[in-house]
């Protein structure tokens, strides 16, 4: 990417750029980047560089703090599934889907209210990002991005499980954009390793299959 | 000899208290009385070694501390008619394994299974179906009682608890519960509910509700425990939990203020099912974890005062009254009745008795009442008060030597090692007694005020010099010697407290608002908690007071408005008799329970704000005065103090968790219900704590407001006060006794005579203040329009520093929600303009300024809307409660307290509307009345 002056790059994306522009700035190693935001930059990075290496994606660098890295992708995924929710939209109305359900065994309360309450699943799908959202960025649970609070570390369990039923709902209810969104950003399956790798949910609660075997793109693999 | 020392102290004692008129006797005097008191101390210390041997009577070997033992603040949590309702939590349990296909034995289970599992029921708690959700909470909290099913012992289960609720705090279970319990409350004010009678709502309205709370209360309780004992695997865990509960839940809101909105919500009957004691209880913990009990307090105290220069304290009540000896208690008409029939049961009395002295005791009061009321009639009760004093004082100071009670401490204890499987409701071990020092002195050095120093130099200045200066503290210039000898002394012994270098700030910031820098307010839990409940803390306050009152055990509770038992009364009555004794003792222990939890709470309130801010302090005491809680400690105390203190209202064997856990006893006998008594301590441990903190609540509140001491005086507390002497307890004592000097001198010569004996105990036990007339003084200072003045003078104060410092939150507490909410924003923006206006008005004259709130005060009648007429309606209310309506006697009091009651919602509630005629011509107007107009400085 070619910007004014060649000698150095702006990460930025300027108004007017094209989509197919969008982000297209060259990788930057871990150590030179000196901003707050290094950890979600790299993490973006890595992203963007292949989607499908979830495993690599998720390496923590060395003298990596736990705790942000763990803050810093969960931040990602709530950005990311933005996308997902954007194309439930369509599909996913309160008509439609009048409660959240993964299997129809149970149905799930939003937890973004004072009091939790039964939603239509696309409300819940966005209180709960926009919850998830509020919870990250606020100033009291979490003040820094270069260092976390014990005490809001606890808090990213509960984001994770209550942002894993959109994952879940959309693969009971809409599967074919879900296999779509999954088949381009592996999302899921990002999603799944992380919350195991950092023993954020129980198993048994992670219900959406995800194969097992690394290489093959699930998403692609059951549609 | 020593008999002669004591005297001579007396006399001198005496006549340094004369009054003013022999102002020479007063400044004479002060000189010598350090000396005196030295005298005194160690005419004491040879007492105390003279008269060792002859002790009749044990002391209660309570030691008060924040909280009784774990396992006892954990039985409380339920009452016995709850207990059915554990294997209920065991099914839940095993049903929920079943699902799992596991077995159902949680220990089997390895670390990460374990936390699997949770992860899995806190994932079902957010599940719309309620049984279905209520299961997994069920299930919870029967991990959180230490699955008490799979267990031998009481110490297996207490490890089980400790283990689980590291795991369940850690994923999240806390607040994931916090959420259900806002679900209850949520529904328990859905309109469809509430269809159920007050007085028919039992223990099955309250099942879920009992459920979240007591899984809240456990993690709460056990960590607490657990930080307190400095346990290392709990160290980090505890900090993130205590962060937790100091900031707001991810709703805006406190815990600790969710739980209080619970209580009101309570008292105004919108939701008679609340388990008011889980509440209390919860709430009690919450607080003592967040802001920290006695020790914390003390560090921060100290921290406090040397940040504003001050030095340390070093006597630390707790510490010096535990080395106190209980003295015995004053003999009334009616001892001395029963003593002469013995008949009359005393066999469980803790008191002493000392009857064979009573009579001629009683002989010698008759003697000094029938002498001439001249100055030798002083001397002489005085020399009789003494005599008797001379082997009286002697056991105030003695150690705590008693055999009986340290033998029952040691069987105490070993029962308890041997049979642990027994309730262990006497686990406090009986702290290190033999240890104890004597005192051989008074146990307090005497302390005086910058202001009694000012007082005792302004006398001797007119007195010797013949003018006073005003504003001088030190120049002794054309004083004689003995003055500067007594000036001196008084000096050594000045004491700056804290509250008055934060007064003194309030002050300096009032008079010049712009160039005096405030300090940063620190958060600290405290500060957190008070702008929290600052809106409605009238509300809280009343709320916790209507509890306390409906617990009390000199209520009435079929005539409350609200109903207390619900939360132990089951849905069927008791049909045989062994159940309905089970059930009064259950009701009992319930009430005291609450009294319990509630009297702690306001006691920590009220510490925690008073060294924080002392006008948080004083925001919070006149709202629990104004609210009558004067008259309502003094009912309580209106009742055979000593059966309270040693009801024993438990049943050990159905306390948790000796209830569940290995051979059930036989719960058809008749046996049970009376098996642990003989075992058990003395005293129960609850009501004594009770006691205590209602006493330092009353102490906290009544200090130094002379308005106060005579509400005691006029609700007739002294003989109210003096039956609490009975409990022979020294702590206990010393706060009925700085209650009875407080109002000593307004009691009358009648009364003092015929209760030398108090009076004595006052002297040995409670702290000197040099110069302080308190038992014989002709007190100038009360007449009772000043009293009027004092209140609202403090009231004026705080309301200075509430609007100061929290202009929104006052906001919404004086116009009590009434101001619409859009208009809030711009509101609080005038509050504070309107504030800062009057306080550059308050630089000008007296005059100006009454004139200035007598206009706002009547333009917010006017215009201004009703929400300034509303408040200052509330007010009148409240006034009128107090017992001063009938407005104020003299002009000038009204000026300078008016709008504490009446303007005080006037001048800052009124918002500015400018018309559109000004604002098109706004320049205009500058020109004119701001530019143009000459102000001749030199002429104002």
């Amino acid at each position: 990417m070619k910007m004014a002056d060649g000698s150095t790059i702006l990460r930025r994306n300027r108004p007017g750029t094209k989509s197919k522009d969008f982000c297209r700035w060259p990788d930057e190693p871990l150590e030179e980047m000196d901003s707050t935001l290094a950890v979600q930059q790299y993490i973006q990075q890595m992203i963007k560089r292949d989607p499908s290496n979830v495993e690599l994606i998720l390496t923590m660098p060395e003298a990596q703090d736990e705790g942000v890295w763990k803050y810093e992708h969960l931040r990602q995924f709530c950005m990311e599934l933005n996308g997902l929710a954007v194309r439930l939209q369509k599909q996913c109305s309160p008509s439609t889907c009048t409660q959240m359900t993964a299997t129809d065994q149970w149905i799930f309360l939003c937890a973004a209210h004072k009091t939790p309450k039964e939603c239509p699943a696309i409300d819940y799908t966005r209180h709960t990002l926009d919850g998830a959202a509020c919870l990250l960025n606020s100033n009291k649970y979490f003040p820094s991005r270069v260092s976390i609070k014990e005490s809001s570390v606890t808090k990213l369990g509960s984001v994770c499980r209550r942002v894993y039923r959109i994952f879940s709902h959309a693969y009971f209810h809409h599967r074919r954009i879900f296999d779509e969104f999954e088949a381009e950003t592996y999302l899921c399956h990002r999603f799944t390793h992380f919350v195991t790798k950092y023993n954020l949910m129980s198993k048994e609660n992670l219900i959406v299959p995800i194969n097992e075997e690394e290489n093959a793109a699930p998403g692609e693999s059951e549609a | 000899m020593t008999n002669h020392e004591y005297d001579m102290v007396w006399i001198h004692y005496k006549l340094v208290r004369k009054p003013k008129n022999e102002g020479e006797g007063v400044i004479m005097n002060v000189g010598i009385l350090a000396k005196l008191y030295r005298q005194a101390r160690m005419a004491i210390m040879e007492d105390t070694h003279d008269v060792d041997a002859n002790c009749d009577g044990p002391d209660l070997d309570f030691v008060y501390s924040d909280v009784d033992s774990y396992q006892n603040e954990i039985a409380e949590l339920y009452s016995y008619t709850e207990f059915s309702e554990f294997q209920m939590n065991v099914k839940a349990f095993e049903d929920q394994m079943e699902l799992y296909d596991l077995p159902p034995n949680w220990q089997k289970q390895d670390a990460t299974s374990q936390r699997s599992i949770v992860m899995k029921l806190v994932d079902q708690l957010e599940v719309s179906d309620r049984s279905f959700r209520m299961q997994a909470a069920r299930c919870i909290l029967y991990l959180a009682q230490g699955c008490w099913a799979e267990v031998q012992s009481d110490e297996e289960q207490h490890q089980n608890t400790r283990d689980n609720v590291i795991v369940l705090y850690q994923l999240g279970v806390f607040s994931s519960f916090i959420d259900l319990l806002n679900m209850e409350i949520e529904t328990a004010c859905s309109p469809d509910i509430v269809a159920v009678k007050i007085t028919n709502v039992t223990l099955v309205d309250s099942t879920d509700i009992r459920v979240i709370l007591s899984v809240l209360y456990i993690i709460t309780e056990t960590i607490r425990d657990e930080r307190e004992k400095g346990s290392e695997d709990y160290k980090q865990l505890a900090e993130s939990f205590v962060q937790e509960i100091n900031s707001p839940l991810p709703d805006g809101e406190l815990l600790a203020v969710k739980l209080l909105g619970m209580i009101t919500r309570f008292c105004s009957g919108a939701a008679p099912q609340f388990p008011m004691k889980k509440v209390v209880l919860l709430l009690w913990k919450v607080s003592l974890l967040g802001l920290g009990g006695m020790d914390v307090l003390k560090n921060l105290k100290n921290e406090y005062r040397a940040k504003v220069g001050l030095e340390p304290i070093t006597e630390d009540t707790l510490e010096v009254t535990k080395c106190m000896r209980a003295s015995s208690p004053p003999a009334t008409a009616t001892d001395i009745l029963e003593n002469q029939y013995p008949k009359r049961n005393f066999k469980r009395s803790l008191m002493k008795q000392r009857f064979l002295d009573e009579p001629e005791q009683i002989d010698m009061e008759m003697s000094g009442n029938e002498g001439g009321p001249n100055a030798n009639n002083g001397n002489s009760s005085t020399g009789t008060g003494s005599g008797n004093g001379e082997d009286e004082l002697s056991q105030y100071y003695r150690p705590f030597d008693d055999p009986s009670a340290s033998t029952s401490g040691n069987s105490n204890n070993s029962t308890a090692t041997a049979n642990p499987n027994n309730q262990p409701s006497h686990m406090q071990p009986p702290v290190a007694v033999p240890a104890v020092q004597i005192t051989p002195r008074l146990p307090w050095t005497p302390k005086v005020r910058q202001k009694d120093i000012d007082q005792f130099l302004d006398i001797s200045r007119n007195k010797f010099i013949g003018y006073s200066l005003i504003g001088d503290h030190e120049s002794l210039a054309g004083l004689p010697q003995p003055i500067h000898e007594g000036f001196k002394t008084l000096q050594r012994h000045m004491y700056v407290s804290l509250a008055d270098m934060q007064i003194k700030k309030e002050e300096d910031i009032a008079r010049n608002p712009i160039s005096t820098h405030e300090d940063e307010i620190k958060l600290t839990p405290a500060e957190i908690l008070y702008q929290a409940i600052l809106p409605n803390l009238p509300q809280y306050m009343i709320a916790l007071l209507k509890v306390l009152l409906a617990a009390s055990p000199t209520s009435k509770s079929k005539t409350e408005s609200i109903n207390i038992m619900a939360d132990v009364l089951p849905k069927k009555m008791p049909l045989t008799a062994t159940q309905s004794t089970k059930l009064t003792v259950d009701m009992g222990r319930h009430k005291e329970i609450i009294v319990k939890a509630v009297s702690a709470i306001i006691l920590l309130y009220l510490k925690h704000f008073k060294i924080n801010h002392v006008y948080q302090f004083e925001f919070m005491s006149q709202h629990l005065v104004f609210a009558n809680c004067i008259p309502l400690v003094l009912k309580f105390f209106n009742q055979t103090i000593t059966e309270y203190v040693n009801t024993k209202n438990s049943i050990p064997l159905l306390d948790f968790p000796s209830c569940v856990i290995g051979e059930q006893p036989d719960l058809s006998g008749d046996s049970f219900v009376y098996g642990g008594e003989m075992s058990d301590k003395p005293y129960s441990w609850r009501n004594v704590f009770s006691c205590i903190n209602l006493l330092r609540i009353l102490n906290k509140l009544i200090k130094w407001k002379h308005s106060r001491v005579m509400m005691l005086v006029v609700f007739k507390s002294a003989p109210i006060l003096k039956k609490t002497l009975k409990v022979r307890h020294a702590m206990m004592q010393l706060y009925v006794l700085k209650l009875l000097k407080m109002q000593t001198k307004y009691l009358g010569r009648q009364w003092r005579k015929s209760n030398m004996k108090t009076l004595s105990a006052i002297y040995a036990k409670v702290r000197h203040r040099l110069n302080d007339d308190w038992a014989f003084g002709n007190d100038l200072e009360s007449r009772p329009w000043d009293f009027q003045a004092e209140e609202c003078t403090l009231r004026a104060c705080v309301d200075r520093f509430n609007l100061r410092r929290y202009p929104e939150a006052t906001q919404k507490c004086g116009a009590g929600g009434g101001v619409g909410s859009g208009n809030n924003g711009t509101a609080a923006q005038n509050a504070e303009n309107a504030q800062q206006s009057n306080m550059h008005a308050g630089n000008g004259s007296g005059d100006r300024d009454s004139n200035g709130y007598g206009n706002n005060g009547s333009s917010a009648g006017g215009g201004g809307g009703g929400v300034g007429n509303n408040s200052s309606g509330q007010q009148n209310q409240q006034l009128h409660d107090y017992g001063v309506e009938g407005g104020f006697p003299s002009d000038e009091i009204l000026t300078h307290s008016d709008f504490a009651f009446f303007g005080h919602s006037g001048w800052w509630d009124r918002k500015v509307e400018l018309t559109d005629y000004f604002k098109a011509n706004y320049a205009v107007w500058l020109e004119e009345e701001v530019y143009n107009s000459q102000t001749d400085w030199d002429a104002l």
